[in-house]
């Protein structure tokens, strides 16, 4: 009976082990919540990335939309290429869609943020979005602020 | 003389301290044989040296005939399963009941049934008089009642081989009694053959077949109990009438005690 | 001076010695894998190592929690930034105040306790007789606790980390009014599965094989005496906790560290 009462304790032990492995893979890491549903990958280049990183969100309207799935460089043209999987079929995008590197908050993490256009025709998979605004980065903007006062 | 145990020129130290120095001994088959000495003469030492667990220095061990030392691994379980030992401390296990600890060296060995175990546990702790106290914990039961689950328990098996370290130490006279009486009667109804270490003359005495009596190392007098008391040695006769002065030194040895305290002054 | 590089040396053969002996106790009682027959005495294991531990486990890991996640959204919401918290608690949690506090109190609870009860059953020679009646020890009794070390510490972390999750949110949501679904959306954008809470079980499991080790081999080789029992416990606690924060150190460099 003692055995029993024991057993029934390092079950429910385990169990409850494995519950806090998968609550934290899937809630806390967010496995699964992309896998399930389709998606699509597109591209766009930005001049400029910095802070950037994989797994970042897409989103459009503040809803997540997709995730940065990479960044790579062009070497030749000296800009970024970053690969954007989003959800949903092909066909959701249109063509003059325009993407923009954000920021949550002053210092929080950067994102892509994506700007609905107006175009009959859509992104398929493997397209690029040409209308693209690279990431603020302080320092140029206060080195631009001080030439231009200086004018 | 068909012996079970023969151990011969055995030596063995502990650290710089020689225990047992050049000793032979035999343990004949059946029979009941006690070894008897000083305190602090080895008598256990000796006991765990034939278990296996300490290897002596030089000599030999042979059991059956078979050299202890040049056992395989399988072979040395396999004679320890035949082999049941009362320590001087009942060495019950604590997380274990009175009724698990008998059973416990039947689970381990055997495949019977829970049913067989049942009976049989019941019967061995009926032999020592505390079948009422099969679902005690090992802390709930004193020095005396300890000892006796820890004897049903080496005697689970049925070993081939009982060893007895200082069994009658710390029981009341009742307890006492049974216990000579229950080894006399393993040794009889069962043919078991058993060793016994003790210092306790009256008791080893009344049971023994053959009486050794080490003291520094050696056998200083071997024979039946009867053959000891007509004594013909100093050294034995002092051990069996239990005086204080003779050749056995009562004494740790030592520096002389008038050099000890003058000396260090 | 002479007398120093002794004493010197003599302490570092000493530390090699223990060192060897605790490497053979551990290829005994490991060497050949489990039995069936086995299983049994491993979930007894799991019971008084893992399960009795669970309470002191949950309640650290809700305060830890909590305390966390109200340090990280009062500074962070002076950058505006408390959608960060999500993320940033996940994060320490998952890489490492789970794998590290979780050890730390596992050798203070059952670390100390595996050594007592080893040790005493060693005093009164419970081992010695389970050798004489052909039952190794090492198998019976060291090599269960630490298979039930082995499996139980991952999953105390596990529960730890998961605990710790909920107390920060009950802190920084329900109480300090954070946006749910910044912190949870900020919490899935920056944790990875393998780089977050891969390494840190990774992390787990070896701080499980550290401390069970010890705490085995420090029962097993206590003088058998009240001080000396006493002393190995204490030495328990106190060689494992440093050895799970050096370990921990030097794991953070080689998972994290980018060189």
């Amino acid at each position: 009976m003692r055995m029993r009462t024991i057993e029934i304790s390092v079950g429910g032990f385990v169990l409850a082990g494995v519950i806090g492995l998968v609550f934290l893979a899937v809630q806390v890491s967010g496995v699964g919540e992309l896998g399930e549903r389709t998606s699509y990958t597109i591209q766009a280049r930005f001049d400029d990335v910095a802070g950037l990183r994989e797994r970042a969100r897409v989103s459009m309207a503040g809803v997540t939309v997709g995730r940065v799935r990479g960044i790579d460089v062009d070497m030749q043209w000296g800009d970024a290429i970053v690969t954007l999987e989003i959800m949903g079929e092909p066909g959701n995008l249109t063509i003059d869609t325009g993407a923009k590197i954000l920021t949550d908050g002053v210092v929080g993490a950067r994102y892509v943020g994506l700007l609905p256009g107006s175009d009959e025709e859509t992104l398929g998979p493997g397209d690029e979005i040409v209308e693209t605004q690279g990431a603020l980065v302080l320092e140029n903007l206060i080195g631009e602020f001080l030439t231009n006062i200086g004018k | 003389m068909d012996n079970l145990i023969e151990i011969k020129n055995l030596t063995f130290f502990r650290g710089e301290r020689m225990i047992f120095d050049n000793m032979s001994l035999d343990v004949p088959r059946g029979k009941v044989t006690a070894i008897m000495g000083p305190s602090g003469t080895g008598k256990t030492t000796l006991l765990r040296i034939i278990g296996g667990q300490l290897k002596p220095d030089d000599g030999v061990v042979l059991v059956n005939g078979k050299d202890l030392c040049q056992m395989s691994h399988d072979e040395l379980q396999a004679f320890r399963r035949n082999l049941g030992m009362l320590f001087q401390s009942s060495a019950l296990f604590t997380d274990l009941s009175v009724f698990e600890n008998v059973a416990f060296p039947m689970r381990v060995h055997t495949n019977l049934s829970e049913e067989l175990i049942r009976d049989l546990v019941l019967m061995k702790l009926n032999a020592v008089g505390l079948r009422g106290a099969r679902d005690l914990a090992p802390s709930e039961l004193s020095g005396g009642m300890a000892r006796r689950v820890a004897l049903a328990r080496a005697i689970a098996l049925d070993p081939d081989l009982m060893m007895y370290d200082e069994p009658f130490t710390g029981q009341d006279p009742i307890a006492m009694g049974m216990l000579v009486d229950l080894i006399r009667q393993l040794n009889g109804a069962l043919g078991i053959t058993s060793l016994l270490v003790s210092h306790d003359i009256h008791e080893t005495v009344s049971i023994a077949d053959q009486i050794y009596i080490i003291a520094e190392g050696k056998v200083i007098g071997a024979g039946s109990p009867e053959e000891l008391r007509a004594g013909s040695t100093p050294m034995v006769k002092q051990f069996m009438h239990g005086d204080r002065d003779g050749p056995v030194p009562f004494h740790y040895p030592a520096d002389d005690l008038a050099f000890d305290l003058l000396g260090e002054g | 001076m002479s007398d120093l590089l002794r004493s010197i040396g003599v302490r570092f053969l000493d530390f090699l010695s223990a060192l060897g002996r605790a490497s053979l106790l551990w290829y005994r009682a490991m060497a050949g894998l489990p039995r069936w027959g086995d299983v049994a005495l491993v979930v007894k294991q799991i019971y008084n190592v893992g399960f009795m531990s669970l309470i002191i486990i949950v309640l650290s890991a809700f305060s830890i929690g909590a305390v966390l996640s109200l340090q990280f959204y009062t500074q962070l919401a002076r950058f505006g930034a408390q959608d960060a918290t999500g993320v940033g608690l996940a994060l320490v949690l998952l890489r490492e105040l789970g794998p590290v506090v979780t050890a730390l109190l596992f050798a203070g609870r059952a670390g100390s306790a595996l050594t007592a009860e080893i040790g005493l059953m060693k005093t009164t020679e419970q081992l010695s007789i389970m050798e004489m009646m052909g039952v190794d020890p090492l198998r019976r009794i060291i090599a269960p606790r630490i298979w039930a070390g082995l499996i139980s510490l991952p999953l105390l972390t596990a529960i730890f980390s998961m605990v710790a999750v909920y107390g920060g949110v009950v802190v920084a949501v329900n109480w300090l009014g954070a946006d749910p679904g910044g912190f949870w959306s900020g919490m899935q954008d920056g944790v990875e599965l393998w780089e977050d809470l891969g390494k840190g079980m990774v992390k787990s499991l070896v701080f499980a094989l550290l401390v069970t080790w010890v705490a085995v081999f420090q029962g097993y080789d206590a003088p058998p005496t009240a001080e000396g029992m006493s002393m190995a416990t204490t030495q328990t606690v106190v060689i494992s906790s440093v050895l799970v924060l050096a370990t921990d150190f030097l794991l953070t460099l080689v998972f994290y560290g980018d060189f």
